[in-house]
C-alpha cells in the first residue's frame, strides 16, 4: 500500500492482512556530498517504488523520513526511534527502514525494526530498460528477505 | 439595366433565404456531424501496448513479459511499467495473465513457491493460481488472474487493458 488516500482506504479496510511497514530514509545535504544524497534518495525512491509494487498487499510503504546530514548522528537516531515507537504501538510486527546511507549501520544494533541497506546504482544517463531491469533484480533479492522473515514468525 | 429589372421585393426574398440558409445550414451541421460522429471514430487501435516479446519465441512455460507505457495522471505524466505472464496452451494459442493478485494486489510470481511447482504464486499471503490463472481454493484470492487481450503485430506481442474473468 502506497501512501495514498485510495490505498489507506483499503489498508483501514484489510488492516490484519497489512503486517509489515517500511520507512524510506533520505539523506539530504548540500555540502560537497550534495550529488551523492540526491543519487541514494533517487534511487531508494525508485526502489521502494518498485517494492512497493511487488508486496502492495502486505506493507505498508510510508513516506520517506527525510534527514539533514548536518544533524549529529545521535539526534537522527533518536529522530528514528521516535518513529519505531509510532510503528510498535500500531501493531505492526514487522518494521523496515531502507536507505542508501551507510551511516544507519553503524547504529542499527540499537533498532528494533530491519534495516536494509542497498548501496546505490547511478541510475541517470541509463536506459530505460536497463534501469527496470536493474531494479527487478534488486527487488527479487530483497524478496527472499522478506519472504523469510515473514516465515520464521507466522 | 433593362428588361430583367429585379424588384425589392425579388431582392429581399433572395437576401433573406440566402442568408436564412446559412444560418440553418450553421445549425444543422454541427449536428449531423455529432449524429454521424461514432461512425466516424477510429477504432482503439492504441489501446494495445506493444512488447519487446517475439511471439515465435514463446513456450508452453510462462514467461515474464515487461512493457512501458505512458500514464497521464492530471497534468502529470509518467512512464509507467506494467509485467504479464506469457505463455502458448496446448493449442498454440497465446495466453497473457496480469501478475497482479486478485487477493490485495501483490504480484504473483510463476514458481514462486518450491512447494507448489508449476502454480502462480503470490508471496504476501500464500496465493495460488494455476497455470490458466484459475485461483485455488483454500488460498485467500477469490478469483482467477485478469487476462490480457492479446494480438500479434509483425511478429511482436502487443498487449490490451486487462480484463477480469
Amino acid at each position: 500500500m502506497k501512501w495514498h488516500t485510495q490505498d489507506i482506504q483499503l489498508f483501514l479496510k484489510e488492516r490484519d492482512y497489512i503486517d509489515t511497514v517500511i520507512l524510506p530514509l533520505y539523506p539530504v545535504s548540500f555540502a560537497d556530498d550534495i550529488q551523492q544524497t540526491v543519487a541514494m534518495t533517487e534511487f531508494i525512491n525508485l526502489l521502494s517504488g518498485q517494492l512497493e509494487k511487488q508486496f502492495k498487499g502486505r506493507i505498508l510503504m510510508l513516506p520517506g523520513m527525510s534527514y539533514l546530514k548536518t544533524i549529529s548522528e545521535e539526534k537522527r537516531l533518536a529522530d528514528l526511534i521516535e518513529w519505531e515507537k509510532e510503528l510498535i504501538s500500531q501493531d505492526f510486527k514487522h518494521i523496515f527502514y531502507i536507505t542508501s546511507d551507510s551511516d544507519w549501520k553503524t547504529v542499527e544494533e540499537q533498532l528494533d525494526g530491519g534495516l536494509i541497506w542497498m548501496p546505490s546504482i547511478p541510475l541517470d544517463n541509463m536506459d530505460d530498460q536497463y534501469k527496470l531491469s536493474i531494479l527487478e533484480d534488486q527487488v527479487k533479492q530483497l524478496l527472499n528477505v522478506f519472504v523469510k522473515k515473514w516465515q520464521n514468525n507466522d | 439595366m433593362s428588361k430583367n429589372r429585379v424588384t425589392r421585393r425579388q431582392f429581399l426574398n433572395y437576401t433573406l433565404t440566402g442568408v436564412g440558409g446559412f444560418m440553418a445550414a450553421g445549425m444543422l451541421l454541427p449536428m449531423v456531424r455529432f449524429a454521424v460522429d461514432p461512425v466516424l471514430q477510429k477504432k482503439g487501435e492504441s489501446d494495445f501496448i506493444a512488447t519487446n516479446q517475439k511471439v515465435a519465441d514463446l513456450t508452453t512455460e510462462p514467461t515474464r513479459v515487461d512493457y512501458s507505457f505512458e500514464q497521464q495522471d492530471g497534468w502529470y505524466s509518467s512512464e509507467e511499467t506494467g509485467t504479464a505472464w506469457v505463455y502458448k496452451d496446448e493449442n498454440d494459442k497465446v495466453v497473457a495473465l496480469s501478475p497482479v493478485c486478485k487477493h490485495l494486489g501483490c504480484t504473483v510470481n510463476w514458481n514462486g513457491d518450491k512447494a507448489n511447482e508449476n502454480h502462480f504464486y503470490c508471496p504476501c499471503h500464500g496465493g495460488l493460481y494455476t497455470k490458466d490463472g484459475t485461483n485455488v481454493p483454500g488460498t485467500p484470492p477469490i478469483a482467477a488472474l485478469d487476462v490480457f487481450p492479446t494480438k500479434e503485430v509483425d511478429g511482436f506481442l502487443h498487449l490490451g487493458k486487462a480484463e477480469p474473468r
